[in-house]
């Protein structure tokens, strides 16, 4: 009997209201403990969708998933517990300060008092936002935003990340921070499964990719491979433009 | 809750707002509310008959505490031209003119219908009185256009009243006459020909103290009500914005039940909602007076009463606020279509105009407003004294409208 997979996804279809075409079409992929995966496409390929199902934000139409061995339809509930999400909107009530915010959603995970304080005063100085901690989101420019939206999905220290184009729109610096300290908590244990538009980040920092057009999967391996296997392909972008096409999507 | 103590202007909504809304409002109304119930109605009168009708007429309208008769303006007399330009001006919303020989005309009618009854070869029994022939009619009024049809009714009803103990009067005075010359009897005048039905005026409330409506009592139930609605706004708008900002999805990513976050949601503004209650009727008990108003006033006893209703109105608006922010698809969206929902089921309600000054057609409606619900419960409580068990139908319908609105809203994300 074969060993099942940290995440098994098998014939996953998503069908939205009034289309014509699924959004996911019978994917099938499986992730190891460990492994940050990369989950690649042009924009309406499918990646947050299958990332959104994953999460349990959506429901699915078809197929099967299962997570640690727990199915996701029927333990939603314990499989919450054990993983982080960091949406790619930012996530934050911009009212409340860093501080109130991220003590809201540790709250949610379950943590309390003195331990939850230092996790949160721990992940601000690691992501470089030391004495920003009592100051309203909405004072914090685009890079900060995005990196409090990135602690309060790994508060909890989760088993599995799940992040959707986690660096759009920063700065260098800021992505350097996070990518560190992805790559840090990746080393601890966490399981990594990404969406990104940046083809150079995700060569780079995923042990593996997966590259998704209208609902399916078109190609997957670790990048490096797919560069070396793909006949004048330099990089993972040469790759992707190759299978998906030129052709700009809506 | 944080979030709603960060919105200052949210939070002068749903505080400063009804407060100066109360205070405008009641101050605003109070002459009107005194005039149904107390106030005395200023009337010009124009008394061009000298004799029985005419004189008894103007005391009658004296010695009612309905009217006051006003029949020299500046220290001067006028005439009936004068009369109509102050009427016109707003200064006076009723005017009396009496005719001249108004009496003696009046008499001739009598006296006309007395000959009928006798067979035509009798011949006449009377002499009528000459008068001038175009004195149709006897009393002429005028009314400002704006005068309410209930200060109409009031004065015509009036003299109705007064005219009639005149006829009377002046019939007995000819029957007398008649008896004495055609039978040769004295029949003694009497003084006790009107006012012969008695009626017995007591307020339909079993309460020692018995409680006149006033404009303090419609205004801060009505206000406060229409305040504790008003938690539709930011209520609706908080749950569209964390929509909005992805905050909701990653909330579902999380342990714990959706239900329960908005649950936590729905109780922190139900909490508002009854501090909202408890700061306005302290208004109308402690500030308004201030005003030179009435005090609002209260049994002990009804107190039960009061918490229920409350409580319910709390949670009907929550309820709506919730329904409001599950529908709608942006702030915008909700935040108009929830001041002007609030606002429409506030005039059906009666919080802008009271329902007992409604048609009957609107009265009905106004029952379809939860609002009007609510109020009715402060009313049987301000006015009636009414206790708990007394307001439980309101209470009841309010709290079936919140389950109501939570159902809408359950299905409504279910179906989406």
């Amino acid at each position: 009997m074969a060993e099942q997979s940290f995440i098994e996804i098998t014939g996953l279809t998503k069908w939205y209201k009034n289309t014509t075409v699924a959004a996911v079409d019978q994917l099938n992929l499986n992730i190891d403990e460990g492994e940050i995966f990369g989950l690649l496409g042009p924009n309406g390929a499918g990646k947050t969708t299958t990332l959104s199902i994953l999460c349990n934000q959506i429901p699915f139409s078809g197929g099967d998933i299962s997570i640690n061995g727990f199915s996701l339809k029927r333990n939603a509930m314990e499989l919450k517990k054990i993983i982080g999400v960091v949406p790619q909107e930012i996530a934050l009530y911009d009212k409340l300060t860093a501080f109130e915010n991220l003590r809201f959603f540790g709250n949610l995970y379950g943590l309390k008092g003195n331990f939850l304080k230092s996790r949160i005063a721990d992940c601000m100085v690691n992501f470089g936002l030391e004495g920003k901690l009592n100051k309203k989101i909405d004072t914090f420019s685009g890079g900060m935003k995005r990196r409090v939206n990135l602690i309060a999905g790994i508060l909890h220290k989760p088993r599995i990340l799940f992040l959707d184009e986690p660096t759009v729109g920063i700065d260098v610096q800021s992505k350097t921070v996070i990518i560190d300290y992805l790559k840090e908590l990746n080393k601890e244990g966490t399981t990594i499964l990404y969406t990104s538009h940046h083809m150079d980040e995700a060569e780079h920092f995923c042990t593996r990719i997966a590259i998704i057009d209208q609902g399916k999967i078109i190609a997957k391996g670790a990048p490096s491979e797919m560069i070396k296997l793909q006949k004048g392909c330099e990089s993972l972008e040469d790759i992707f433009l190759h299978l998906t096409g030129r052709k700009l999507r809506d | 809750m944080l979030l709603l103590f960060r919105d200052r202007a949210g939070l002068a909504m749903l505080f400063v707002m009804p407060m100066a809304l109360i205070l405008i409002m009641t101050l605003l109304q109070d002459s009107t509310f005194k005039i149904l119930e107390e106030k005395q109605m200023s009337v010009l009168v124009l008394n061009y008959d000298a004799d029985t009708f005419g004189i008894n007429i103007v005391e009658g309208l004296k010695q009612s505490s309905v009217f006051d008769v006003v029949e020299r303006l500046d220290g001067k007399a006028f005439d009936e031209n004068a009369m109509k330009q102050q009427l016109m001006l707003g200064n006076y919303r009723i005017g009396i003119v009496i005719r001249k020989n108004a009496t003696t005309a009046l008499k001739n009618k009598i006296r006309l219908g007395i000959q009928a009854q006798f067979p035509v070869e009798e011949g006449p029994i009377f002499d009528l009185d000459s008068t001038d022939a175009s004195d149709t009619a006897n009393v002429k009024l005028y009314f400002d256009p704006i005068t309410q049809s209930v200060f109409r009714q009031n004065i015509i009803s009036a003299l109705h009243e007064f005219s009639a103990a005149v006829e009377a009067k002046i019939l007995f005075g000819i029957y007398a006459d008649l008896f004495n010359d055609m039978l040769d009897i004295q029949l003694k005048p009497t003084q006790k020909l009107k006012n012969l039905v008695v009626f017995e005026q007591e307020y339909a409330s079993t309460a020692i103290n018995k409680i006149v409506p006033n404009a303090v009592q419609h205004n801060v139930p009505a206000w406060t009500i229409f305040a504790m609605f008003f938690i539709v706004i930011p209520l609706a708008g908080n749950l569209i914005k964390e929509r909005q900002s992805g905050v909701a999805m990653r909330l579902k990513t999380m342990p714990g039940s959706e239900q329960a976050v908005v649950f936590g949601k729905g109780v922190v503004y139900f909490v508002v909602g009854i501090l909202q209650a408890i700061f306005m009727l302290l208004i109308g008990f402690y500030v308004l007076p201030l005003f030179g108003m009435y005090s609002l006033k209260i049994d002990s006893h009804t107190l039960p009463a009061l918490a229920l209703i409350i409580i319910a109105t709390s949670m009907a608006a929550t309820g709506y606020g919730i329904v409001i922010g599950t529908i709608a698809t942006s702030q915008e969206q909700s935040s108009i279509f929830g001041s002007i929902s609030v606002v429409i089921l506030a005039a059906l309600g009666g919080v802008w105009v009271p329902t007992f000054m409604m048609s009957e057609f609107m009265v009905t409606v106004s029952k379809l407003s939860p609002l009007n619900w609510g109020l009715n419960g402060f009313y049987d409580i301000f006015l009636r004294n009414a206790n708990i068990t007394e307001v439980l139908p309101y209470a009841a319908s309010l709290t079936i409208f919140f389950l109501l609105c939570l159902l809408i809203s359950r299905f409504y994300t279910k179906f989406k």
